[in-house]
């Protein structure tokens, strides 16, 4: 096992650049996962730590060893890819055991570790089979298994889930978090989707553009995102944002809509009147059926048994509210909202980062 | 419209009527099948009927008469025809190797990206297009030195002790097709073994690359098992192409000097259409159709074996 420091890397193409001054350290034993839009760099990140792609400027070290010009094979690290990029012309077992075997390790070993591999993925019974003979969710066991025979310093994931159904996907994220667990071996796992980040990783990378916006455990991102970005892509449903203008009157802050509508503010939030804002608001932090003075009509409502999702329009912009139980109020009525200031989270008009 | 007749074709009672309702369900997937048959039948089954009928008669310049197996036991004596046998496999055997592992290098160098790839491209192609009588002509013409530059190169290199026709000494003789002929191959193999090559998933080299194998275990262990369907089918393809490929040798030195590079189809055109032995021609082609198809067996049989996915 080891760290992985990634410092001031860049990667280009030709005049395009990709990634520009990463910086991220990982510790040992962390599973990191890095998450962003499609085109953002995290898979070029990733690729740049296996040694699939030239590091065009900038230094990543895996334990204390300098791996910038190191071959991918000597690395030590194994990678699970989102096509799995099993061989087809290898049963499972060899597929799992080729790399013991190119390292000339002894035969009753790699049977050994193969079996022991097999039999934690639940894959004993098919080692004689091809990976054509697979289902999606067994083909990416053997892929996982691929990775631990190695037992590497470093486990690499691309989308390794992206091809499964979202039943079958939900599942291989607790398998593979519970693996996690047990090898506690350094982890990077790439993937857009912010739920598999949130429920498996002990720290998420949030990417945009090649740059890294956040760095942070899944509650910290959720609880106190570093801007716009970050805010509206962590979460499900996700943030409501309103423009707004900042209304202070001595000790009393608040947000005025554009439609004049108030949202009481933190008054220490450090915002002078007339500021342009953005007005972040969780779904589930708005309160429906209040006394409070926001109004907003209902345009949809989506009954999900445990609990209503409100699609509502307020000040112009459509404004999700999440509220457990049920509700007998039906599109085109006007509902009353309340909204704790503690709640608000308020970015800048312009440079969308956050204020405190 | 196909699927509804077909399903109100299927038994539907089953009374009286059974026997002859099972009959017509029976028939009834051939008669749309029929017009696919009837070609099938008058463009392949007819002619080669046809062509083996041949070889049970003799053919005179007016008439033809039944001989039964006399032309076949004719082969068994026919000394000509041993010697093409040997030359044919020479040729064949030589020409397939040299093709094939050219065709394969030059497809690997084509599978990564240089400057003015595309050019190089049209240019290994460019054999293909070639009328293969041309093509003839032509090494015939380099191979000969009063036009050609060929014999004065290999005289200056001193690989020949004078600057002579190869092609008009029966020891080296069968070289000047076969080298025609390798020019003229490369390009299949090349443009279908490029094709396969690109078929292969990158993920697959990054993911042997992780493993720790070197280039030459990517090759051997992860290439070659991806492109062995496809050498099995093209080989074979080829070898029965390149078999009874009569034209260049017949162009460039008609079986001779003294039958040294006389292969079974050269034997088979000059025994048709000069000695107008029709017959004989016939049981000579009967004969290496026989081979071929043997030939063509065991290497499917092979081809199974490699190939346990798809």
């Amino acid at each position: 096992m080891a760290s992985v420091t990634i410092s001031n890397v860049q990667k280009n193409y030709g005049a395009m650049n990709v990634l520009s001054a990463v910086d991220l350290s990982i510790a040992d034993g962390e599973f990191v996962v890095l998450v962003g839009p499609s085109g953002c760099g995290k898979s070029t990140l990733l690729r740049m730590i296996a040694g699939l792609e030239e590091i065009s400027a900038g230094e990543i070290k895996i334990g204390d060893r300098v791996v910038n010009d190191v071959a991918p094979k000597d690395r030590d690290i194994a990678m699970v890819f989102q096509s799995y990029a099993l061989y087809p012309h290898m049963d499972v077992a060899s597929n799992m055991g080729f790399s013991l075997m190119l390292r000339k390790t002894a035969k009753e070993l790699v049977l050994n570790r193969v079996g022991s591999a097999a039999k934690r993925l639940g894959l004993d019974v098919y080692l004689q089979r091809l990976p054509r003979q697979l289902s999606g969710g067994q083909r990416q066991r053997v892929a996982m298994g691929r990775a631990i025979v190695r037992d590497p310093k470093v486990f690499l994931f691309d989308e390794p889930l992206s091809n499964l159904d979202a039943k079958l996907r939900v599942h291989m994220r607790t398998e593979i978090k519970a693996l996690h667990q047990q090898l506690k071996t350094t982890s990077v796992y790439v993937t857009h989707d912010q739920v598999e980040a949130m429920t498996m990783a002990d720290r998420i990378v949030v990417m945009h553009d090649g740059v890294i916006q956040q760095v942070g455990t899944p509650l910290e991102l959720y609880d106190h995102p570093a801007n716009l970005f970050v805010a509206g892509f962590i979460g499900s449903p996700g943030m409501n944002f309103l423009p707004a203008v900042v209304a202070r009157q001595g000790n009393k802050v608040s947000a005025e809509l554009t439609d004049g509508q108030m949202i009481p503010l933190r008054p220490e939030l450090k915002v002078e009147d007339g500021d342009r804002v953005t007005v972040g608001i969780r779904p589930e932090n708005i309160e429906v059926g209040t006394s409070a003075a926001l109004k907003a009509k209902i345009e949809v409502i989506e009954p999900l048994g445990l609990s209503t999702q409100f699609y509502t329009r307020l000040a112009g912009q459509q404004v999700c509210i999440f509220a457990m139980g049920r509700t007998d109020r039906g599109p085109g009525d006007t509902i009353a909202l309340g909204i704790k200031p503690a709640d608000v989270h308020v970015f800048h008009g312009k440079t969308g980062l956050r204020l405190s | 419209m196909v699927m509804q007749s077909t399903a109100a074709g299927l038994p539907q009672n089953s009374g009286g009527k059974g026997a002859k309702r099972s009959f017509s369900v029976a028939f009834e997937p051939w008669l749309y099948l029929s017009p696919g048959l009837v070609l099938l039948l008058l463009v392949l089954v007819v002619p080669l009927i046809f062509g083996v009928s041949y070889s049970f008669r003799k053919f005179s310049a007016f008439k033809s008469e039944y001989v039964g197996l006399a032309q076949y036991q004719a082969l068994l004596h026919d000394q000509v025809l041993g010697q093409a046998l040997m030359n044919t496999l020479w040729w064949t055997v030589a020409s397939l190797v040299l093709q094939f592992f050219l065709g394969l290098g030059l497809a690997l160098l084509l599978d990564r990206d240089f400057a003015g790839k595309k050019f190089v491209q049209a240019i290994v192609f460019l054999p293909w297009a070639v009328p293969s009588f041309l093509s003839g002509l032509t090494w015939a013409w380099l191979f000969n030195p009063i036009v050609g530059p060929l014999p004065h190169w290999l005289f200056a290199l001193g690989l020949k002790a004078e600057p002579t026709n190869i092609l008009s000494d029966p020891a080296t003789a069968m070289w000047g097709p076969i080298i025609a002929n390798v020019w003229f191959g490369v390009p299949f193999f090349a443009i279908t073994l490029l094709a396969a090559l690109k078929s292969i998933p990158g993920e697959l080299h990054e993911a042997a690359a992780i493993d720790g194998a070197n280039p030459w275990q990517r090759f051997t262990k992860v290439t070659l098992p991806f492109l062995a369907p496809t050498i099995a089918i093209t080989v074979m393809l080829r070898t029965i192409w390149i078999a009874t490929f009569a034209d260049l040798i017949y162009v460039m030195t008609e079986g001779g000097p003294a039958g040294s590079t006389n292969t079974v189809a050269t034997y088979i055109y000059v025994s048709a259409f000069k000695t107008l032995d029709k017959g004989y021609a016939s049981a000579v082609a009967v004969l290496l159709l026989a081979l071929l198809i043997l030939y063509a067996i065991v290497l499917i049989r092979i081809r199974r074996s490699l190939v346990r996915y798809s």
